[in-house]
């Protein structure tokens, strides 16, 4: 009897601890998140004789070294790259057009205002703005959606035939990795953060080739993110040109050929 | 035969049992009442195609708007389809509410579309890093910068298009009694506006496919204010320079990898700050205010925040960037 007692206790003894288990475990996680770091970006590239940041660039971030990523980045190389000059004028669009998206280093014509000034020089938009008023009944409205009105491909076709070729290289890259594959964007000084990082190694990779001057700059990196908050120390250099302090230097190579 | 206790308790406890499982049966549960003054979207019936009720644009949208747009109420038609009973019951039917301040025949007067005093039913679904990628220029070309033109006036395309200045919060009360100046918030966008420059038709999510944008939420829920830490920065301020007047991802890290609101922070760093306001030989805005600390524990750090922030223990990053090691109030004797 008096052993059947001890058994029973020591059963229930357990059970107790099995179900409590969790109760200890897991808030004591959440409490305590595992610590992450940040990599603060500061990209500055050379043409010709300045030196300026690099704006409104996109650079991704990849779980894993650049060697157990060989494969993305290969087949990242392995695209065909066409300038913005070359899609658009392939397209027909006109010299004043194409000039129009070059003074904003535009990829479509979303990234500024149609302003009244061009509406005389650009023919693509006068077209559109004559459409465009006729249908919202207001020159000012025929002004401001005149974007409703252009042909898709002369709207933003470069921008969503880049953006089909990186979303495939992210999906692949991300069933590789196991990891999401994390971006962001440059500002106007070329300085951009990515956060909330798990420690370990990563690729620093902006998988196209972007226009840079007169060339394609294709940059990957090896970075290792530790734990901590980094972004008030050193930012992480990345340029087209060699220097001391510079971590990430890109491949560069001449703009291709417009056939 | 004589029944013990145990056994008439059991004969009790069915016949009772019996009894209410009937009654159940004879009087089913009544549905709730329907509300006719409230309309859900949540209500099966009401989740068809969008522009069953809704016209796009609305008829006589020219009264309401200045670009053709949602801008009012559905016609009758798309209520009396269904509604034809509750249209015409008593002199003033509950139904007519929903639209209308005053239910009366000849009462053609309709609240504001939408109706600021009722909840929302719909979140809305922007990817924000689509938006940095395609909009958000830097500045204007070379050839068209004017003379004296302030190299901070945001008059390119940017984020601007959709977070102008806004008027002071009404019926907030502040902490501290501290009243922040207009130039302190930046708005969100409440209409279509932004939306149709570039979405009307042919740039999806279009006009006509309002379920691209606005996601049906599990509740009613009221629009909430962010919380502000530091209600005293100005975005529009910075000075006679306005040097606060920058590219609006200098500081907001993370819009341009954000796909999405939900959860969306306004993650600005401590350093976005500190360049100007922990500056050896400029200012030591930031230092000041912990050395007072270390005088006098309970000091309220309000050149940024109000007290009820300021009271609080000032983060690591902050003791980072005032290159200090972390202190705690109550460890400072």
């Amino acid at each position: 009897m008096h052993v059947q007692n001890v058994k029973r206790i020591y059963r229930t003894s357990i059970l107790v601890v099995l179900i409590a288990l969790p109760l200890f475990v897991i808030p004591a996680s959440t409490q305590n998140p595992a610590p992450t770091g940040v990599l603060r970006l500061r990209v500055r590239v050379k043409i010709g004789e300045t030196s300026k940041g690099l704006a409104r660039k996109r650079f991704y971030l990849i779980k894993g070294t650049l060697e157990q990523n060989r494969a993305i980045l290969d087949a990242a190389k392995d695209k065909s790259v066409i300038t913005r000059d070359c899609f658009y004028s392939k397209l027909g669009a006109s010299p004043a057009l194409i000039d129009w998206l070059k003074a904003g280093d535009c990829e479509s014509i979303y990234c500024r205002e149609v302003e009244p000034e061009s509406l005389k020089t650009v023919p693509e938009f006068a077209t559109a703005y004559v459409a465009a008023e006729k249908e919202y009944g207001n020159a000012e409205i025929g002004r401001k959606w005149l974007s409703n009105n252009i042909q898709p491909e002369l709207r933003d076709g470069f921008y969503r035939q880049r953006q089909n070729v990186l979303q495939d290289l992210l999906k692949q890259a991300e069933a590789q990795s196991g990891a999401p594959v994390l971006s962001v964007m440059t500002d106007r000084n070329g300085t951009a953060y990515f956060t909330d990082l798990t420690p370990g190694n990563y690729v620093l990779t902006n998988l196209l080739p972007d226009e840079v001057g007169p060339a394609m700059a294709s940059w990957n990196c090896d970075v290792q993110i530790k734990p901590g908050d980094i972004a008030t120390e050193k930012p992480y250099q990345v340029s087209n040109r060699k220097d001391k302090n510079v971590k990430c230097v890109a491949v560069e190579e001449p703009l291709p050929a417009c056939k | 035969m004589k029944l013990t206790k145990r056994q008439l308790g059991s004969v009790i406890l069915l016949l009772v049992s019996a009894s209410y499982a009937f009654q159940n049966r004879r009087t089913p549960p009544k549905p709730a009442p329907v509300d006719y003054s409230k309309f859900s979207h949540r209500t099966p019936k009401h989740q068809g195609e969008c522009n069953t009720c809704h016209k796009i644009p609305s008829r006589g949208w020219q009264k309401a708007s200045t670009f053709p747009d949602i801008a009012d109420y559905p016609g009758h038609d798309a209520c009396v389809s269904c509604h034809r009973n509750q249209f015409f019951k008593g002199v003033r039917p509950v139904i007519c509410s929903v639209c209308h301040p005053k239910t009366s025949p000849r009462e053609e007067a309709r609240y504001p579309f939408r109706n600021p005093a009722t909840k929302l039913q719909f979140t809305i679904e922007f990817p924000h890093d689509r938006h940095q990628d395609v909009i958000a220029l830097l500045q204007k070309p070379p050839t068209q910068r004017v003379a004296h033109h302030a190299d901070n006036a945001q008059s390119y395309n940017n984020c601007t298009i959709c977070h102008g200045e806004r008027s002071i919060p009404a019926a907030v009360t502040w902490p501290d009694s501290y009243v922040p100046r207009a130039e302190t918030f930046k708005s969100s966008p409440t209409g279509h506006g932004s939306c149709f420059n570039c979405h009307w038709k042919n740039q999806e999510p279009v006009a006509t496919n309002c379920n691209g944008c606005h996601k049906l939420a599990p509740s009613p829920f009221s629009s909430l204010m962010p919380q502000r830490i530091s209600l005293k920065f100005m975005h529009e301020g910075g000075g006679d320079k306005k040097v606060h007047i920058a590219e609006c991802t200098t500081c907001h890290i993370n819009i341009t990898k954000s796909a999405t609101l939900r959860g969306l922070k306004p993650d600005v760093p401590i350093t976005a700050c500190s360049e100007c306001h922990n500056r050896e030989g400029l200012r030591q805005d930031v230092s000041k205010e912990l050395a007072a600390i270390d005088k006098n524990k309970a000091f309220a750090c309000v050149y940024c925040h109000t007290s009820d922030v300021g009271s609080l223990d000032p983060p690591a990053s902050h003791y980072l960037i005032a290159e200090r090691p972390p202190l705690k109030r109550k460890e400072i004797k």
